[in-house]
């Protein structure tokens, strides 16, 4: 029988700074997906973004002794899911992510409503305009939307005020839906 | 110029977007602004229908292989490092074999001595024939070594690679020759010379300074296949004292996957 370790993130991460290693498990289960939807809205793709995800967490092994006693297990994962991040696109030269044609589509689980084609339309136009933003404007609407992050978590992450990270979300948003309508303009005629 | 409430508005409606972070003051000023303001108040209508129908986007799963991957890994990190356990075994059973009498321990240590001296008397009585053959196999053996040697030292990669493959077929390794090819393997630029070399120690794999000196060539080489040569020899060697150089290298982040499989596996085989 399994037992639900009621230990918080950070209790579990001051264990594997301390030397435990195997408190990690309890943090992959909980963060794992977490990580991997973060990297697949980013890039597009489903290998790379099980690739990032198993590096964030080798990089929390390997700098575990960073982990300060303070601070918020989120943001710190999250950060070093930036860096991973940063240093794939560096790599790789993915500045703009995969296009509509490499893009990997996700089968979506949820009932198809009758008038299906036209919101399928608009979803497939919805994931491009966002695929279209810049690397950071697409990072903003993704932490914010899809993460499930509040804004002042999302301060902590990017080093900002709260106040900041809504402007930007605004913004963000704001782009992506200009996009959307160009593209929905191109379609049509 | 923009309005400066409008600019207060663009904050308050992001916020409104997401549950819980608007309170009742601010949903009040807010709602009085989009009455008064009808920029705002589209803006609000159609950004919000957009971010209200990214919530319809399907939501991805990683693959089953993401898991196994992680468990093999966090597997091979939590292996305890193996330290000094087969010594310690030894030691006990030597302390059984010995007695504990000092006069049975000097008896012994007489019997030890009669027998070197009866042993070194008749080596001594061998002809001169027999030592003259013994010279001059040990003169040709020194030229190819000293032929080796210069060779590893060479400008070329191509002759650096013929003096690893001379010392390979040497029948014995001298110490020089250990300590020239474990220089190759730390310091030489040429990826087949280090590859070669470390194949051509293959020969002393239970060599102490060899293995102590591969250890630390293990986290600075950033050649794959080198890394993979090097895991190789001390799965050969079973040097159980670099299962921590080797999970380190498992928890390098930027290692190559098929290096970490190998690693991953070796930290297995020396485990057992």
């Amino acid at each position: 029988m399994s037992t639900v370790n009621t230990s918080s993130d950070h209790e579990l991460m001051t264990a594997v700074a301390g030397g435990d290693l195997h408190s990690m498990s309890e943090l992959y289960e909980r963060r794992h997906k977490a990580l991997f939807r973060f990297f697949f809205r980013l890039s597009g793709r489903q290998s790379p973004a099980e690739d990032l995800t198993h590096e964030v967490f080798l990089r929390m092994i390997r700098y575990r002794h960073t982990y300060q006693s303070g601070e918020m297990f989120e943001a710190w994962m999250y950060r070093i899911a930036r860096n991973v991040f940063a240093d794939h696109t560096k790599k790789h030269r993915l500045e703009i992510p995969a296009a509509e044609g490499q893009m990997e589509m996700i089968e979506s689980s949820r009932p198809t409503p009758h008038d299906s084609a036209v919101k399928e339309q608009d979803l497939t136009l919805l994931r491009r305009a966002l695929r279209e933003l810049p690397a950071e404007k697409r990072e903003l609407i993704v932490l914010s939307r899809f993460q499930g992050l509040s804004y002042e978590a999302m301060g902590r992450i990017l080093g900002c005020e709260s106040g900041t990270v809504k402007v930007r979300v605004f913004r963000a948003m704001k782009e992506m839906g200009q996009v959307f309508h160009n593209l929905r303009r191109e379609k049509a005629s | 110029m923009m309005d400066p409430t409008c600019e207060q508005a663009k904050a308050l409606m992001a916020a409104a977007w997401m549950p819980g972070e608007l309170n009742e003051a601010q949903a009040s000023w807010l709602h009085m602004h989009l009455t008064g303001c009808a920029a705002c108040s589209e803006e609000m209508v159609l950004l919000g229908n957009m971010w209200q129908r990214l919530g319809d986007l399907p939501v991805p799963e990683p693959s089953p292989a993401l898991r196994e991957r992680w468990e093999q890994t966090l597997q091979a990190l939590t292996v305890p490092q193996y330290t000094h356990a087969r010594p310690a075994a030894r030691s006990a059973w030597w302390r059984n074999f010995w007695p504990a009498n000092p006069a049975w321990q000097m008896a012994i240590a007489a019997l030890c001595l009669a027998v070197g001296l009866g042993a070194g008397f008749s080596m001594h009585r061998g002809d001169a024939e027999r030592d003259e053959v013994a010279r001059l196999r040990d003169e040709v053996a020194s030229t190819k070594e000293m032929v080796a040697l210069s060779l590893l030292q060479q400008q070329s990669a191509v002759d650096r690679l013929r003096g690893v493959d001379y010392s390979a077929r040497m029948p014995s390794m001298e110490p020089q020759v250990i300590s020239a090819l474990v220089q190759a393997v730390n310091l030489d630029a040429n990826v087949n010379v280090r590859l070669a070399a470390i194949d051509a120690l293959g020969k002393v794999a239970n060599n102490t300074r060899v293995l102590e000196s591969f250890q630390e060539a293990l986290p600075r080489e950033n050649s794959p296949m080198v890394q993979a040569a090097l895991i190789d020899y001390f799965v050969q060697a079973h040097d159980r004292n670099a299962v921590g150089t080797i999970q380190d290298l498992v928890a390098k982040p930027d290692v190559n996957p098929t290096v970490r499989e190998r690693a991953t596996y070796a930290v297995h085989q020396l485990a057992q």
